[in-house]
């Protein structure tokens, strides 16, 4: 999927991109002191948690249910960009270094409990769990890689090194160590994977039963485990040898 | 419009040319090894493709729906991959040449392919109607928007799914299969398997589909093209002789015109 860095960016303007991992990393017992250190919400169904009138820097982590993000178009018509889950960070990213999602309104899909962070407290929570500003330089400095790297990535790089990187990065986002590797949890199709690096589904299949083979991930119940993080790193850099 | 001076008077009223030679059919696995080549090896993005086939499908409801496009309602039922983006390029050809479109995506616009969202993105900019099945609208509205339309664009589900359609999907293919509304769909009717044109859940039967670069060979069982309709045949400009080099015999399909009417019976 050859998109242009332009045309991505476009679509990011539009709200249509939006991924920060602000607590990657930290213990359930962290989450459980964030979440006294902050403001809990609980939401019923069709509450309003995020509205383009909400002051400014704050951001909100979903802590239960599940809330839908949404559009409204000038004639008053809802258009609905994603549904998000426990853990996803929404509201004003700008305080994360990324454009706010312009015009976005969020409400609960089921009852929902929602940790509303403002700028003081972020940088509290900073203070006392260094893992987060940790997470926060490996956030911003990612995005100024992010605009060289597309347009390597996708224009340039082969099959293998984008199924890599995009390994890589979401073990990253969604890994949890097991004892065979990370194991990535986030069911996901062939399909959806080879579109997310612009390749067909059997391309892809043919370079995952490739690494399989290679000893560089496993796959277990539509879940990918990455059995070799060093080496995929090397592929995801352009290593000739592998 | 009248000849004028020096002009040779010339016939243009077939609108969609009949295929005058044998085109080949090719299997799913065949046609991702086409698109892989024309990215990978030639250079042709993803966006190129579906630029090219959303104009044609634009082009193809124009005809079904009776030559004229203006003040015409048709809904485009958008799947959240790379034949849904098509289905949204077509949108906005559509809405730029008069009609009143109104998109109903099956799946939130962050869960589509990037190509796709890039698609929307622009459709949003443009201030085209659309929504989220489930999401945005509900049964009854659904119902309605549909039963309204005077042609259905079905690019739910391309020709890469060989199981039954699941989740969303299915769901939006119901809605449309209930309408009764005609239907023209992108690539191949949503649910057939494109190998097979057997139906294993629920599948659209469309009262036209226009199928690109290569027809797939699901569209000639007989199982298939009692579910096609009229077949139309899309050019997507990839460069022939990525078919030579798949050992795959094309001749030229499009010699008499981009979009050309295939007969399944020959």
């Amino acid at each position: 999927m050859t998109t242009s860095p332009h045309a991505r960016s476009f679509a990011e303007k539009l709200g249509l991109l939006n991924e920060v991992a602000l607590f990657d990393g930290l213990s359930e017992a962290d989450m459980a002191a964030i979440g006294h250190a902050t403001t809990m919400t609980h939401c019923s169904v069709g509450q309003q948690i995020l509205s383009p009138n909400d002051p400014p820097d704050r951001i909100h982590i979903i802590k239960k249910g599940r809330v839908r993000v949404y559009r409204v178009t000038p004639d008053g018509k809802q258009l609905t960009l994603d549904i998000h889950e426990r853990g996803t960070i929404l509201g004003d990213m700008s305080l994360l270094g990324q454009s706010p999602l312009p015009e976005a309104y969020a409400d609960a899909v089921d009852d929902a409990v929602i940790c509303t962070i403002t700028p003081d407290q972020l940088r509290q929570l900073i203070e006392r769990f260094p893992t987060i500003g940790v997470n926060l330089i490996r956030h911003l400095s990612h995005r100024l890689q992010a605009a060289e790297s597309e347009l390597e990535s996708m224009a340039y790089q082969r099959v293998d090194q984008r199924l890599a990187r995009k390994l890589l990065d979401l073990g990253r986002r969604f890994g949890s160590p097991t004892a065979r590797g990370t194991l990535i949890d986030a069911r996901l199709t062939q399909q959806e994977l080879a579109e997310m690096i612009g390749t067909t589904r059997e391309t892809l299949a043919h370079t995952v039963s490739d690494f399989r083979r290679r000893g560089l991930l496993a796959t277990t119940q539509h879940r990918v485990i990455i059995r070799d993080a060093e080496r995929l790193a090397g592929i995801a850099d352009g290593d000739g040898s592998d | 419009m009248s000849a004028g001076r020096g002009l040779v008077e010339v016939d243009t009223s077939p609108a969609i040319p009949a295929i005058s030679a044998a085109i080949p059919v090719v299997s799913a696995a065949q046609m991702a090894e086409v698109d892989r080549s024309a990215i990978e090896d030639y250079g042709v993005t993803l966006l190129q493709m579906m630029e090219q086939a959303g104009s044609h499908l634009a082009e193809v409801v124009r005809v079904e729906i009776g030559g004229d496009l203006a003040d015409k309602r048709v809904v485009v039922a958008v799947g959240p991959g790379n034949n849904g983006g098509g289905g949204l390029v077509a949108a906005r050809h559509l809405t730029n040449r008069g009609a009143s479109v109104r998109v109903v995506l099956a799946r939130p616009a962050m869960r589509m392919s990037e190509a796709a969202r890039h698609q929307l993105a622009t459709l949003i900019a443009m201030g085209t109607d659309c929504c989220v099945a489930t999401y945005d609208l509900s049964d009854e509205e659904l119902e309605h928007v549909l039963a309204t339309a005077d042609m259905v664009v079905d690019a739910v589900l391309g020709y890469r799914i060989h199981d039954a359609p699941r989740g969303e999907a299915e769901r939006l293919i119901g809605y449309l299969v209930r309408s009764g509304r005609p239907i023209v769909s992108l690539d191949l009717p949503s649910g057939l398997d494109p190998d097979t044109g057997e139906a294993s859940g629920a599948a659209i039967t469309a009262q036209a589909t226009l199928t690109l670069a290569l027809p797939k060979s699901g569209l000639f069982t007989s199982a298939g093209a009692a579910r096609t309709g009229r077949l139309y045949l899309g050019d997507l400009g990839l460069p022939s002789v990525l078919y030579t080099a798949l050992g795959i015999n094309v001749g030229h399909p499009f010699s008499a015109g981009r979009i050309v009417r295939v007969d399944q019976t020959a």
